[in-house]
């Protein structure tokens, strides 16, 4: 007895050392969303909100046949355009994943606004008040979360894409709507320019970090250190991008009626034409850092609140890493054709972007690569998805929506 | 008053018979040693590149330990130091990042129980022992150069140890010992992104002091 008497004051002071020790450290971005609906909605609308993923066809004035912004446009989609039965609204080819989810409830979505060069309209399918509740469709090429100069707008002169941020797509779904509905489908799928953004300070600054180094100016240490500080900036940006994103879901979507919320990841940008050029592929770690920071961030400001996400970061991973079972036999390859672009365009476009490339068989604006199928290669452009590329796209979101008891 | 008195006397001689047969307490004070022996499951996170690791230093600092004796030959004894701080290097693919500064220091405050079994008769000049018993470690003001939040796991794991004790006078002894530890610590260190490991001690801890009985 007397030895446990003894003992005890020790037994117990270490084990109030434990109790208030609390063990492992919890790792940020663990956890889980919790709380969204289980049961199916009556979806009215799909409201789509992010970048040139998610857009369908913003820009399209700038691909005026024409060439003055009026009709017939030969694109204005990120993808792999096609007129065959008519404008790229009306088109039932060459559609994006936004389009292809809505068709599947059977609902029509059209973009909020359409526009270029500091030029723009909103809502223009209201024009037939039968659609005035279809323009949801947010995305814009090169738009960021928070920043209005996107990736293609020049921030002095207002020319050049719309790139109106998710923080202000929003916003003027709010004013034009009031608020979001439970008959809303709402899809957030952004940051994407955020990452292009980031990766470009990063290469400028990697580039005179190696032209130093490569001078004698600094050693081969201390240039890695300069690297790493230059790639840990971008991912603080990615942090930030992400925690203003949550913030936006949060405090402008769930808190003003937002029920049927999915947020989406960003997948790894590695995993493109882009991210395997020559210029880029020494750096696809970095790339895909700036991807894995943002959706860290996204999913640790996410948990516990009720939405859903789509890790398109994995699904699109695995879809990359096993083409063949999507029925792609190219997924290295751009299907538009960067010179025909060039020519179709006077030299105005030289980078092969997809906004610009149609392809309609037989047409005069036709700028596919000869032999390229849009249905089973997957990359229209560096980065953008084709018509193919797109279908996978809207199949997989869809069978996560399955999943979720949504649909 | 009588019966009083009597108490008194007898409590005093009980408190004498106490205090002069049995030293049942014994403070030690000393030096400790530990060779940390860390490994690391590597580093893990986003960016970090294969083959990134760290490695932990060793560290040198005061103890201060209470035995309780329990007859002759057994007794528990408590061990505390004054929280050394213990330092790790980036290793491996990352070297270059010691030139940002200290990859990760902490204090580490380790209070160890032990059970211990001394041998030979109280009062013989040298007496070897040996303990086992339950080593509790808990990392405080951790910090890196690399991240500004950085958290280490408690640990709890089993302790052993060795030593001798060599009488000086009736009181005081001279001791030196070698204990073994187990220690492991999940370390979370959060910033723009968030690097995780598993830092596994196995400290060999040598130590040595005086020890004072009563």
């Amino acid at each position: 007895m007397r030895a446990f008497r003894t003992l005890s004051p020790w037994v117990l002071s270490t084990l109030l050392l434990a109790a208030c020790g609390g063990g492992d450290p919890d790792v940020p971005g663990s956890g889980s969303p919790s709380g969204a609906p289980t049961t199916a909605g009556s979806f009215t609308a799909v409201v789509s909100f992010g970048d040139s993923l998610s857009d369908v066809g913003s820009y399209a004035p700038a691909t005026s046949l024409a060439g003055n912004g009026t009709p017939p446009f030969f694109g204005g989609k990120f993808t792999t355009n096609d007129t065959t039965t008519g404008a790229p609204t009306a088109t039932p080819l060459g559609k994006v994943w936004v389009e292809n989810l809505a068709a599947s409830l059977g609902l029509v979505v059209t973009p909020a606004e359409v526009g270029f060069n500091g030029a723009s309209v909103k809502c223009p399918a209201a024009a037939v008040p039968a659609l005035a509740a279809t323009c949801t469709a947010y995305g814009q090429g090169g738009s960021r979360i928070t920043d209005p100069n996107g990736i293609g707008h020049n921030p002095t002169t207002g020319a050049g894409a719309l790139t109106v941020p998710v923080v202000t797509q929003i916003a003027n779904h709010l004013a034009r709507f009031t608020s979001f509905k439970s008959s809303d489908l709402v899809l957030v799928y952004a940051g994407n320019n955020d990452v292009f953004t980031q990766f470009g300070t990063f290469a400028a600054a990697a580039a005179q970090i190696q032209a130093d180094a490569a001078a004698g100016l600094i050693t081969p240490d201390q240039a890695n250190v300069e690297l790493f500080a230059a790639q840990q900036a971008g991912n603080a940006a990615m942090k930030v991008a992400a925690q203003e994103l949550v913030a936006l879901v949060k405090n402008e979507i769930l808190a003003k009626g937002g029920t049927y919320v999915a947020v989406m990841t960003l997948s790894d940008i590695a995993d493109t034409p882009f991210g395997n050029s020559p210029s880029v592929a020494p750096a696809r770690s970095v790339l895909t850092a700036l991807s894995q920071t943002f959706n860290l961030w996204l999913r640790d400001g996410l948990t516990g609140e009720p939405v859903q996400i789509i890790d398109t970061y994995a699904l699109f991973k695995a879809g990359y890493a096993n083409p063949g079972q999507f029925g792609i036999v190219n997924n290295t390859t751009p299907a538009c054709d960067v010179a025909k672009i060039q020519a179709l365009t006077g030299n105005q476009v030289t980078d092969g972007s997809s906004l610009f490339c149609n392809a309609t068989p037989g047409a005069p604006y036709n700028t596919i690569v000869t032999g390229a199928d849009v249905n089973t290669w997957q990359f229209a452009d560096s980065v953008h998805p084709t018509t193919g590329g797109h279908k996978i796209i809207s199949d997989t979101f869809a069978a996560e929506l399955h999943a979720f008891g949504w649909i | 008053m009588k019966t009083i008195s009597s108490l008194v006397v007898a409590a005093a001689l009980a408190g004498g018979a106490f205090a002069t047969q049995a030293q049942d307490n014994v403070f030690k004070i000393g030096v400790t040693r530990y060779d940390t022996h860390a490994k690391t499951n590597g580093i893990s996170g986003i960016g970090v590149p294969p083959g990134a690791d760290a490695k932990v230093g060793d560290a040198t600092t005061a103890i201060l330990v209470y035995e309780r004796l329990f007859g002759p030959n057994f007794g528990a004894e408590l061990v505390m130091g004054i929280p050394p701080t213990i330092k790790a290097k980036a290793s491996g693919s990352v070297e270059f990042l010691n030139a940002t500064g200290t990859v990760l220091s902490a204090k580490n405050w380790a209070p160890t129980l032990l059970f211990n079994y001394h041998f030979f008769e109280p009062g013989a000049t040298w007496r070897p022992y040996v303990g086992v018993g339950i080593n509790y470690t808990r990392f405080r003001s951790v910090k890196s150069s690399l991240a500004p939040d950085v958290d280490m796991g408690d640990s709890w794991g089993p302790a052993a140890q060795v030593g001798i004790s060599y009488a000086i006078t009736k009181d005081i002894s001279a001791f030196a010992s070698l204990a073994a530890l187990k220690v492991k610590s999940k370390v979370v260190a959060t910033g723009s992104t968030v690097l995780t490991t598993t830092v596994d001690f196995r400290p060999t801890v040598y130590s040595a002091g005086v020890e004072y009985k009563f």
